[in-house]
């Protein structure tokens, strides 16, 4: 972005951001009325069934259902992730010894281990917690090796200069000096943490955001399902607005380049 | 202003450094490269030493193994009489590239060594503070470092090696990366900070002015691997501020370094030995005698 698109008026800016959005939801507000098509029924009778589901408490349950599992698989594989990416970082000897494992199971295509933790663990809480923790421990952990490795050498020379131990050396510096890389991972991970939730409730569950669309789907309830997809999507924009937020808060002391 | 240069603080007998370059059996196997050689160098208590030589020749690697940083393979170090065994608060180093941690503040930065060292926090950031204004930075104390010029930047590295209150400051090309006029008013600051605080400091660079007019010795290193080939007194009054540049004395001070800097090149060949090892080995090219 250039100054000169920066230096816009604030009405302007307004304007420049929420024209497309109120052109499409006028559009779905209203041309569904005359095209009377059962698969996309206008916004007015989807936000009536979002007040319904609201009312009832049934969407809130399936939100909170599906984010305590969320947030339990993404904190479990986050903590481990960079624990275990510091490690690799930084001993190249541990790397080698992991990096084939990690880079098969990286490979994999995520769902296509569902069936097993299925089999292994049932199609409750455990079985998606498991499949949340293996879907997001890799951006995290990537992330945080590539973070680890490139630690500005002086750095650590200058922390070993005043007889740092190591366990201090990478609590003070690694860690730190790896930081905004661990952020952006762990910012990659949550959104395929969302990803993940909902195709695993879609194979088999009583509960969640992602059972609510497949079962609306399958009986016709359309307005419905929509409410799953727009809550979603609305999930989604605040998790990752909070996460930006806090990622610029916590490498505020980066040089800003631009 | 030796505080009391018939003290040694630090010495170095016979010390010598030869890096090995890991390198798989086909491509010849692991070279070993001399860094430095035979360095026989005594520092007294106080001392302002400046070490000259061209790049390349282990002014760093001498810098590192006197920082407990590296170790050397021959030869010994000593600092106030016991062996270099490992990295001590008794040495601070301060390197080219500032280094300090971009995620402290300056404040905090400071703190650094102290907090090592496990002193409390109020006093540590009373020393700190302290530390901070004796390098006139009191107003940035909670900005971080990106906010701040090369300079500046600088001197907080210096007021970070200061605070745990080393013996010996270790500078390698501390202003090297500094514009021109910001580096005289570094070099007067700097002169004015060891006269108060009476480190024993070894300074490394490449600029002849400024190893003269800041040291009361500068010893002069040949290429690569490197070794002491001279160590030039200056005699000039103190306190030095950078008039004095434009005297007569520093002139024939300057000149005797820079000659001895530009005699007997000596350059590096591979060298296969006996056992199969492929040594980089020093080739004398010519020898001018003083
Ligand atoms: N870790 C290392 N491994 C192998 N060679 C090195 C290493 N560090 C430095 N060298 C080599 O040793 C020589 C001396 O380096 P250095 O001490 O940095 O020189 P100076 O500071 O005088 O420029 C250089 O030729 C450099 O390439
Ligand atoms: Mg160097």
């Amino acid at each position: 972005m250039n100054d000169n698109e920066r230096t816009g008026s604030l009405p302007q800016r307004i304007f420049e951001n929420s024209i497309v959005l109120i052109i499409i939801v006028v559009v779905w507000l209203f041309v569904p009325l005359y095209t009377k098509n059962l698969f996309l029924p206008s916004l007015f009778s989807i936000l009536e069934s979002f007040r319904d589901l609201a009312l009832n408490g049934e969407l809130w349950l399936d939100i909170v259902y599906s984010l305590r599992i969320v947030f339990a698989g993404l904190l479990i594989a986050a903590s481990v992730a960079v624990v275990l990416g510091m490690l690799l970082g930084r001993f190249a000897r541990l790397e080698r010894y992991l990096d084939p494992t990690l880079q098969i199971m990286r490979n994999t295509p995520v769902l296509a281990i569902l069936p097993v933790f299925i089999l292994f663990l049932g199609i409750g809480d455990s079985s998606k917690i498991a499949i949340v923790i293996w879907a997001t421990f890799f951006p995290t952990l990537l992330n945080t090796i590539q973070g680890a490795k490139n630690v500005d050498a002086n750095l650590i020379r200058s922390a070993q200069s005043m007889g740092i131990s190591s366990g201090g050396l990478f609590f003070k510096v690694i860690l730190p000096a790896a930081s905004p890389f661990i952020l952006a991972g762990f910012r990659l991970s949550a959104g395929v943490a969302m990803i993940v939730i909902v195709a695993a409730e879609m194979v088999g569950a009583q509960h969640g955001l992602g059972f609510m669309i497949f079962n609306y789907q399958h009986s016709y309830q359309t307005s419905r399902m929509y409410v799953g997809i727009l809550t979603l999507a609305i999930i989604g924009v605040f998790l990752n607005f909070g996460l930006v937020k806090l990622e610029k808060h916590l490498t505020r002391w980066q040089e800003k380049t631009q | 202003m030796a505080a009391d240069t018939n003290v040694v603080e630090i010495s170095t007998a016979g010390l010598g450094l030869v890096y090995r370059k890991r390198q798989s059996a086909r491509r010849g196997g692991d070279i070993y490269f001399p860094a430095l050689k035979e360095v026989d160098l005594e520092v007294g208590k106080g001392e302002f030493l400046s070490l000259v030589g061209p790049s390349g020749c282990g002014k760093s690697t001498f810098l590192y193994i006197l920082a407990g940083l590296h170790k050397q393979t021959s030869g010994a170090a000593y600092i106030g009489g016991e062996e270099i065994t490992g990295p001590s608060l008794n040495r601070g180093i301060i390197m080219q590239a500032y280094a300090l941690f971009p995620w402290r503040t300056i404040q905090k930065n400071v703190e650094f060594g102290l907090e090592v060292k496990g002193v409390p926090k109020p006093e540590r950031q009373r020393i700190a503070r302290e530390y901070i204004e004796l390098v006139g930075l009191q107003e940035f104390a909670d900005h971080f470092p990106y906010e701040l010029s090369g300079g500046m930047k600088q001197r907080i590295a210096i007021a970070r090696a200061l605070a745990y209150d080393p013996d010996v400051l270790l500078m390698d090309e501390p202003f090297a990366a500094v514009d021109e006029q910001t580096r005289g008013f570094l070099h007067e600051e700097l002169l004015r900070i060891w006269e108060r605080t009476q480190k024993t400091i070894i300074f490394v660079t490449h600029s002849i002015d400024e190893a003269v007019l800041l040291s009361d010795r500068v010893a002069v290193m040949t290429p690569s691997p490197g070794t002491i080939r001279k160590i030039v007194d200056i005699p000039l009054p103190r306190p030095r501020t950078n008039a004095l540049v434009n005297t007569e004395e520093f002139r024939k001070a300057r000149n005797k370094v820079w000659q001895l800097l530009q005699t007997a090149g000596t350059a590096t060949k591979e060298v296969k030995k006996e056992d199969g090892r492929v040594v980089l080995d020093t080739v004398l090219q010519e020898e001018v005698v003083f």
